[in-house]
């Protein structure tokens, strides 16, 4: 391929990732089946956690961070970007059951595009959740030492946190080809939320969830997103957070690229 | 663009077929061995029941699935070494528009248009352009969910559109449409036709392959059975046949008797009975007078060409709407 068409094709899959992304948004935006579980659950489980549980905040050995509900708030962000890539798996399961896929399979595109056009879609839903669910904290009486520049780097987290979590979800879509199995994942999501220090300090999990959570990617980014916004390193590393995300976007995207690839050669 | 295909600016076929076979996981033969060959500018009627192979041949042909045996080419590009040439040169709609409900038509247009690489400004040039065509001006900003199955398959069809495609390839295109619906899609293919498109149509109607085909093809148990223009394959089947429509159809039965010594005789037309026998339309004289020497009155008779449920009939050995058992699609 001469450089030209290189550009030339490069600039057109660039096109056509921003159409199927624009797509993904919209019909996740226009189905309440997709938009209650990415929107409102997480804010339903924030409201929970911060008045329920808020005693936690005792306990010996809980770092200072004004408000509990500033704490939660990143397991908060890290629930919805969970949900968002569960929703866009379930869209593309039923893109495959419903045939629409084969429409965009039988388009001049790259396999790849087909995936990170969902993936792109989903890492905005993820960067709106931020926005909104850290609005909703202040107004709750959180308090960010990190300030703005702490906001956008758990906005940059949340999105790829959601890119992470489409891309397994499409991973999951394009092997199974199943709605009815994309939609029973729906407890895994809590699965992997509760094995990650979400809600809790990491010191202060049981043993065993606390070995486990040591190896789930997601304690790494739920903790890089408290150390944005508190600007304090004892409650995490930004760095760590950023590396964490982006590794699990990369995996779970060529997992998913592999899927397509194994798909349309059956 | 598609017009720019390598096979159709040659005058060559625009689609060819050798050998084509696909064994799915389990041993299932859903296509044996189909040869055919489609010409630049010509429809294509591809006929046979449900199961017999006809979808997964069109979606081995669009690129949707792999052959396991054989080789096929559309508009000159190899199907599986030049999978992504031949997805700019065609234009596909199967089964069942597969529409997302929860986007307007026009939006579904546009995004067509990016995956066929047009630029924004021109894919919503062409969006406008295509509703105008099929006629969906003032439902293009509906969400699809309130289109009618009519709108939806014009809409269908307007999509596999959006490039300019030299060949285009249309799964059941009118399978569940009324009538009316039916007809107009007919007028738009027939004017896609004239305007130097290739279309490969299947179908389960014979009566849409009889309007619509130059030439049609019949498919049965994975292989192809029969090829030929509608009337080659009439001739399949052999001469015309003599419709008799009787005043008193009290008097069928008497009238089968006396008419079983011309052919053979068969009621599958409702007020009447149908000869077939070796002599054709010269039997008319023959079958009249042998009704008037048995006093039985003549309300109606014609000359009954073959239909293509006769060709199914004689080439499969069974009607066109039995569906096999082992269905494979």
């Amino acid at each position: 391929m001469s450089e030209f068409a290189l550009e030339r094709d490069l600039a057109t899959q660039g096109r056509v990732i921003v159409a199927l992304a624009q797509r993904a948004l919209r019909v996740q935006l226009r189905r309440a089946q997709f938009l209650l579980p990415s929107f409102l659950l997480p804010l339903l489980l924030l409201a929970v956690v911060a008045s329920g549980t808020s005693a936690a905040q005792q306990l010996p050995g809980f770092p200072a961070t004004g408000s509990y509900v500033g704490f939660v708030v990143s397991g908060t962000i890290m629930q919805g970007t969970l949900l968002a890539g569960l929703m866009a798996g379930i869209a593309m399961a039923s893109d495959i059951e419903g045939g629409f896929f084969d429409r965009l399979l039988s388009a001049p595109v790259h396999r790849a595009s087909l995936v990170l056009g969902r993936v792109l879609g989903t890492s905005l839903i993820g960067a709106v959740q931020a926005v909104l669910f850290l609005s909703v904290a202040l107004l709750m009486g959180a308090d960010f030492d990190g300030g703005i520049g702490g906001v956008l780097i758990v906005i940059v987290l949340a999105a790829l946190s959601a890119s992470a979590a489409a891309g397994l979800g499409a991973t999951i879509a394009l092997r199974t080809g199943s709605l009815s199995l994309m939609q029973n994942l729906f407890p895994f999501v809590f699965v992997l939320l509760f094995t990650a220090p979400a809600f809790l300090p990491r010191a202060l999990l049981n043993p065993m969830l606390k070995s486990i959570a040591d190896w789930n990617p997601l304690s790494y980014v739920v903790e890089g997103m408290r150390a944005a916004l508190f600007d304090s390193p004892a409650l995490g590393s930004v760095w760590g957070g950023l590396l964490a995300a982006a590794g699990s976007v990369l995996l779970t995207c060529a997992l998913a690229v592999w899927a397509m690839r194994s798909r349309v050669k059956a | 663009m598609g017009g720019a295909a390598r096979g159709t600016t040659d005058g060559s076929a625009a689609i060819v077929v050798e050998q084509l076979e696909r064994v799915y996981p389990g041993g299932l033969k859903a296509v044996d061995g189909v040869n055919l060959e489609v010409a630049a500018g010509e429809i294509y009627g591809f006929l046979g029941p449900n199961g017999a192979g006809k979808s997964t041949t069109v979606r081995i042909l669009t690129t949707l699935l792999r052959p396991t045996g054989g080789r096929a080419s559309v508009a000159g590009y190899d199907l599986v070494r030049e999978a992504p040439q031949v997805r700019r040169s065609i234009g596909v709609a199967l089964q069942e528009a597969a529409l997302d409900p929860l986007m307007t038509g026009r939006e579904l247009l546009a995004l067509q248009g990016a995956l066929h690489g047009l630029k924004r400004a021109e894919a919503r040039l062409r969006a406008t352009e295509l509703l105008e065509r099929v006629d969906l001006v003032a439902a293009a900003d509906r969400l699809l969910g309130t289109y009618s199955g009519g709108m939806r398959r014009r809409l269908d069809l307007a999509m596999a559109l959006v490039h300019r495609p030299s060949v285009l390839f249309l799964d059941e295109p009118t399978t569940g449409l009324d009538p009316v619906s039916r007809a107009t899609l007919w007028q738009e293919l027939k004017a896609l036709n004239d305007d130097g498109t290739t279309i490969f149509l299947t179908t389960q109607y014979l009566e849409e392959a009889e309007q619509l085909a130059d030439r049609v093809g019949i498919i049965d148990h994975g292989r192809l059975v029969a090829e030929g223009t509608p009337q080659e394959l009439g001739r399949l089947v052999g001469e015309p046949g003599i419709y008799v429509k009787l005043v008193d159809e009290s008097q069928t039965e008497l009238a089968r008797g006396l008419l079983a010594v011309h052919g053979a005789v068969s009621d599958r037309r409702a007020g009447g009975l149908t000869i077939r026998t070796a002599l054709g339309a010269r039997a008319i004289a023959p079958i009249v007078r042998t009704l008037d020497e048995g006093r039985i009155e003549l309300d109606a008779v014609e000359v009954e060409e073959p239909t293509l449920d006769d060709v199914f009939l004689a080439v499969t050995g069974h009607p066109a709407e039995e569906e096999p058992q082992d269905s494979a699609q």
